[in-house]
């Protein structure tokens, strides 16, 4: 098949990210994408992954094929990821949050082979969610948390969803919310999860306007074009469905979803191993993307959210 | 980007086929809703880029001469549809959807559609306006014309879990085919080859309930990518039951491919699965209409 080269202003553009964080990940041992662990990397290769959602270990549901980090981080760099926020699915159902944050943070040091970035969890609702936000912060070094608000029981109407955003956003820490893990009719029977609804989310910005927030496993929240148009929200595109569904979405033509959602709102995310790496990679392709939309959405959005030091 | 078979990125370098790799695997495709929408033509026309762009060579329309909420309702657009499963009968199929709740007119639809005319299967819906599901009496004329006409069989089939208490299928619609119900109809026809649709929504329990029965083929569209369904399919039923299909426009060939290409399979069953078997399962039928397998 044709292909457009890449050539190195593209390769140089996508492995910008905001230079105060650099250090931060470098002495984390996180290789920054396709930088090489900053060595220049040849004008000819092509640019590396930010996969924005993954998670480690099991789904509470099912034994997952890529459990183990090592296959997991294998797998990813197979298909040219060369950075992986990853959560724990252990946050999803445990109480003690603290137990699961200090494991990811250990599994992603001792088997990340520098490609795991973690991402901790924390519920608001539950007593002394602080001291949760500030290990994940000072003591784990986690560039930002990952809430599960339906699988914690709360809406984000709830005022202590505004509280974490504004204790995580003076931190400095980049905010996930995970709006739907598994499609709710395929549910294990004993649990009730609808999709989160992310519209408080329109209100509860306008008090925190400098949070960065993303949203997980979007594709319910997306259909609402006033989250869209009135906060600053970025989406991973993990389950944003539909043939053609990226580019459909960046040209307001999706065949069922009437929003339209700019290349620079969307970040890549696999929401692997619960999902194949390659839906999400294969997207990419389904889509007639131009090669600026694909460095932004692989790469260079991503960048830009990662915390400020 | 205007050419629709360009790149900016070669798949080959995120560890994925080309589009020369998958127009090598001859992927059939057998569930296309490309003919919906307020615009069915313009949205086929729209969809078939696609199916270009992914290498696709054949899709089977599941709506032709009828959409599946109204099976017997003249759509406008049965001509157009005739003649481009005429003309493009390299690489466009037809399914009709019939009705167990209505068999003489699904048997009407069938001698017309199918053995007078350019179709080659029927399609059962997932609805919820009456309660006969696929495994009621009133199933066996419709099967067993389907049978000598050798005509393929696909059955929608969810475990949408719901009721009280919970279970899975419990929030089916009232006439929504189980995987449980597929397996009961395949009892009563082992001769004729049923494609159990969408894996019965759970696949976990859908490969169950249809396990025993070797009639029964499993098709994957239409839910969300889970890794290492497809795995357990080939465990659990070999290679040679599955059968693909894409679910465009509202699902995407990006989902529908990646579940086959998680898999760790051998070249040999992964063209099973993309195509080998439905064409198998079609040979008889397209031979008999001279269509090119």
């Amino acid at each position: 098949m044709p292909q457009s080269p890449i050539d190195r202003r593209d390769f140089l553009k996508g492995s910008l990210l905001p230079a105060a964080a650099l250090p931060i990940l470098f002495a984390r041992g996180v290789e920054v994408a396709g930088s090489g662990a900053g060595q220049a990397a040849p004008a000819t290769d092509p640019p590396g992954i930010i996969d924005t959602n993954v998670h480690l270990f099991d789904w509470p549901f099912r034994t997952l094929k890529y459990r183990h980090t090592t296959d997991l981080v294998a797998k990813l760099r197979k298909h040219r990821v060369s950075q992986a926020w990853a959560g724990n699915f252990e946050a999803v159902l445990h109480k003690n949050l603290d137990v699961a944050n200090s494991r990811l943070v250990e599994e992603c040091r001792a088997r990340g082979e520098g490609l795991l970035l973690p991402f901790g969890s924390v519920n608001p609702t539950w007593p002394d969610w602080e001291e949760d936000l500030r290990r994940c912060h000072e003591v784990y070094r986690m560039p930002g948390v990952r809430l599960y608000p339906n699988y914690h029981n709360y809406r984000l109407d709830a005022p202590e969803v505004v509280q974490l955003l504004r204790r995580a956003t003076e931190r400095g820490l980049v905010v996930q919310i995970a709006i739907e893990l598994e499609d709710e009719r395929v549910h294990h029977p004993i649990i009730t999860v609808p999709p989160v609804n992310a519209a408080p989310l329109i209100d509860a910005l306008k008090s925190v306007p400098d949070a960065r927030v993303q949203l997980l496993n979007p594709l319910t929240a997306v259909r609402n074009s006033n989250l869209i148009r009135e906060t600053a929200v970025v989406f991973d595109m993990s389950n944003l469905e539909g043939t053609g569904a990226i580019g459909r979405l960046i040209e307001g033509k999706h065949v069922s979803i009437r929003s339209t959602i700019p290349a620079s709102r969307l970040l890549f995310g696999s929401h692997a191993p619960y999902a194949p790496c390659e839906a999400a990679l294969l997207r990419l392709f389904e889509s007639p993307l131009e090669r600026d939309q694909l460095l932004a959405i692989v790469r260079e959005n991503a960048g830009r959210l990662l915390p400020r030091a | 980007m205007t050419n629709w078979t360009e790149f900016a990125f070669n798949p080959a370098d995120y560890g994925l086929p080309t589009r020369e790799d998958l127009v090598k695997l001859r992927i059939w495709d057998i569930h296309y809703h490309g003919f919906t929408g307020s615009d069915p033509m313009g949205q086929h026309a729209e969809t078939m880029k696609y199916v270009e762009r992914m290498g696709i060579e054949r899709v089977f329309s599941l709506e032709i001469a009828g959409h599946l909420d109204r099976p017997f309702v003249a759509t406008g657009i049965e001509a157009q549809q005739q003649t481009i499963l005429e003309k493009e009968s390299h690489r466009v199929s037809g399914l009709v959807c019939v009705d167990p709740a209505d068999p003489d007119r699904s048997v009407e639809k069938m001698v017309r559609w199918i053995r007078n005319g350019p179709c080659v299967g029927i399609k059962y819906a997932g609805h919820d306006r009456h309660n006969i599901r696929c495994n009621h009496p009133n199933n066996d004329p419709i099967i067993s014309l389907a049978g000598e006409l050798h005509a393929l069989v696909y059955i929608h089939s969810w475990l949408k879990v719901g009721g009280d208490p919970r279970r899975p299928g419990g929030g089916n619609g009232a006439g929504e085919a189980t995987p449980m119900d597929v397996a009961a109809l395949a009892q009563r026809f082992p001769e004729v080859p049923l494609i159990c649709g969408h894996s019965g929504g759970d696949w976990e329990l859908g490969i169950r309930a249809v396990r025993p029965y070797k009639n029964v083929y499993l098709e994957f569209a239409g839910s969300d990518p889970h890794s290492g369904a497809v795995d357990l399919a080939v465990r659990e039923l070999g290679a040679e039951r599955i059968v693909w299909g894409g679910h465009t426009p509202s699902r995407s060939y990006a989902t529908e491919l990646s579940k086959v290409l998680d898999a760790d399979l051998t070249a040999d069953q992964r063209r099973l699965i993309l195509g080998g078997n439905l064409r198998r399962l079609a040979t008889p039928i397209f031979q008999k209409k001279g269509y090119k397998i």
